[in-house]
């Protein structure tokens, strides 16, 4: 839909990034770029500094050198808690609801309305209808079939699961949502609801970063694909014009960055 | 249909208020004494100081812990307050605090040995269970204390309604029981409680701050024991270092018959009450039957065990 062109403005940006682990160099100088309104995956075999990158992006490590930038402003996260309040929501694999507690408290959780006035600021009373009226808001744009709010989110299936989580990154996340691995756990059914959603999601202008292992799904929803090698950027590849087996062998070494058609970079 | 079943409280929440009725039931058709006012407004009175430290309970099990302690921690504040003023001379409402003041530390350093070094609740409870026995019997060398200011034992005191004498230490009770319902009902800092046990991993990485919550939690139920230490002293008219045994398990009894998951994160404080009062009730209804204290021990260890399957098993089949 949005085919992410080269001329769309750099919304996060890392450049030469390095992260060790005692002896272990994680990230080598690695670089990163996601555009506005683009779904940007991100693969690498393991131990290609993927999920180091990721980190040091939603503020889960800190680099020990290079630098990120947010709209073009260069920014230091110290903690989860500092990207989100930058407006970078991350979207955890399988650690990201309360399951006794009801679809609207998980989407407010930790972002909970008060009631106006003294019941809110004295009292402290939460305004439960406003959740509840918000939720229902968000959930339908985002075109979420579920049908109650009030229902504990262990009653939904796990890819049901898995859309609270995405749209509560979506709905919170002034900038980047990132996803980590988010349909890993999930059956094919499951799995492309969870794609769709993610589509919604750009649709709606938020940039998304996708990790995943998934090659189909990848080709699937990305417009473009950054793959990490050895704690760098190996390459960023079309999806459009490059094929799976290709992108497998950019990912493992098998194919150089310079043997890559010039087409076939993003 | 589906709004009817929306609004009526699920069942889960409804089993401890039929548990309750059912036992009454029982105990009314063994002892003509059981239904009449006098006896029940003694259930309340014997079930106040339980109720109040199962309401810190609550809070604990809520976030998947438990606490041990609860009880020898009520009985030391108890002796600590009813020493400060009788062997100190202090004034009693300052004894009172101080007594207060000892067994919210010994509910902070519970907390602090479980968010800091992160020890499993259980191990440091027992301990702090045989930290808070031993410095009772030491501090009061096993010598109740009495002769205590009116005003230490105001709470024992009661009123009349409708022919019917209520405890000031029951209507307390209740109106720590509304607050505590209220706070983990309806503001944010009460949810946070439920997530934390439901799922500390999900709840820190929202911004949540998942350890300062359950130090408060410790440290609050350590304030709802104190309560609770002069509540006892209140009830009993005296300092009784070997108080706090029997109310060590029965809270627990009290919280996991209210319908409040060991695994944390589920449960209705107000549950507990009903639990409180299922314990109360049995213990006044056995003792009307003639039944011997050792047996009203066993029932509530069988109690408490048929409470914690019933737990486990709904547990499993929410999964």
């Amino acid at each position: 839909m949005t085919a992410s062109s080269n001329t769309a403005p750099l919304v996060l940006q890392a450049k030469g990034l390095v992260k060790r682990y005692g002896q272990v160099t994680a990230l080598d100088g690695a670089d990163f770029e996601l555009r506005a309104g683009e779904i940007l995956a991100v693969i690498g075999d393991n131990g290609a500094g993927k999920s180091s990158l990721i980190k040091a992006l939603s503020g889960a490590v800190v680099p020990d050198e290079g630098e990120i930038l947010l709209d073009g402003q260069p920014i230091h996260f110290r903690s989860p808690i500092d990207a989100r309040r930058a407006g970078i929501e991350t979207v955890y694999q399988d650690l990201a609801v309360a399951p006794a507690m009801t679809i609207a408290e998980n989407l407010f959780l930790g972002r909970e309305l008060r009631r106006p006035g003294f019941m809110g600021n004295v009292l402290r009373m939460l305004d439960k209808k406003e959740m509840l009226a918000q939720s229902v808001a968000r959930m339908n744009d985002l075109k979420v079939g579920i049908r109650s709010m009030t229902q504990p989110v262990e009653t939904l299936s796990g890819g049901q699961r898995q859309c609270v989580a995405v749209a509560r990154a979506a709905a919170f996340a002034q900038h980047v949502v990132i996803m980590d691995e988010p349909t890993a756990a999930l059956g094919v059914k499951e799995g492309n609801m969870v794609l769709e959603l993610i589509r919604r999601v750009r649709d709606k202008g938020l940039p998304v970063v996708l990790i995943s292992h998934n090659m189909p799904h990848v080709f699937e929803v990305a417009d473009r694909i950054h793959v990490a090698r050895l704690g760098k950027r190996a390459a960023v590849l079309n999806p459009k014009k490059i094929s799976m087996s290709d992108t497998v062998a950019v990912m493992t070494g098998a194919m150089r960055a310079e043997d890559i058609p010039a087409d076939c970079l993003a | 249909m589906n709004a009817l079943k929306d609004k009526l409280p699920p069942l889960g929440t409804l089993g401890p208020v039929i548990a309750l009725l059912m036992a009454c039931a029982f105990f009314a058709t063994q002892s003509d004494r059981f239904l009449t006012g006098q006896n029940l407004s003694l259930v309340l009175q014997q079930v106040m100081v339980v109720g109040v430290i199962a309401i810190g309970q609550t809070l604990i099990i809520l976030t998947a812990g438990i606490d041990l302690s609860c009880g020898m921690v009520m009985a030391l504040g108890s002796v600590v307050m009813t020493k400060f003023a009788t062997e100190l001379g202090m004034p009693p409402a300052l004894a009172v605090l101080c007594g207060i003041a000892v067994t919210t530390l010994f509910g902070l350093a519970n907390g602090l040995l479980v968010t800091r070094i992160k020890l499993p609740p259980f191990i440091v409870t027992l301990g702090t269970l045989n930290i808070a026995f031993a410095i009772t019997q030491l501090y009061s060398q096993s010598q109740t204390i009495t002769d205590l200011p009116e005003l230490m034992t105001g709470l024992g005191n009661t009123f009349t309604i409708g022919g019917t004498e209520v405890a000031w230490g029951v209507v307390a009770m209740l109106g720590l029981y509304l607050v505590a319902w209220f706070a983990l009902r309806e503001t944010a800092r009460g949810r946070h409680v439920y997530a934390v046990g439901n799922s500390p991993e999900a709840t820190r990485l929202t911004g949540i701050p998942t350890q300062r919550i359950l130090l408060g939690v410790y440290v609050l139920a350590g304030f709802f024991y104190g309560i609770a230490s002069l509540l006892s002293v209140a009830r009993t008219g005296v300092g009784d270092p070997n108080a706090g045994q029997t109310e060590n398990l029965d809270a627990i009894t009290a919280v996991v018959l209210g319908g409040t998951s060991l695994f944390g994160g589920r449960g209705v404080i107000l549950g507990s009450l009903v639990g409180a009062l299922i314990v109360g009730v049995f213990r006044n209804g056995l003792t009307l039957m003639g039944v011997s204290s050792v047996y009203q021990i066993l029932v509530t260890g069988i109690l408490v065990i048929l409470a914690v399957a019933a737990d486990q098993l709904s547990h499993k089949a929410s999964r």
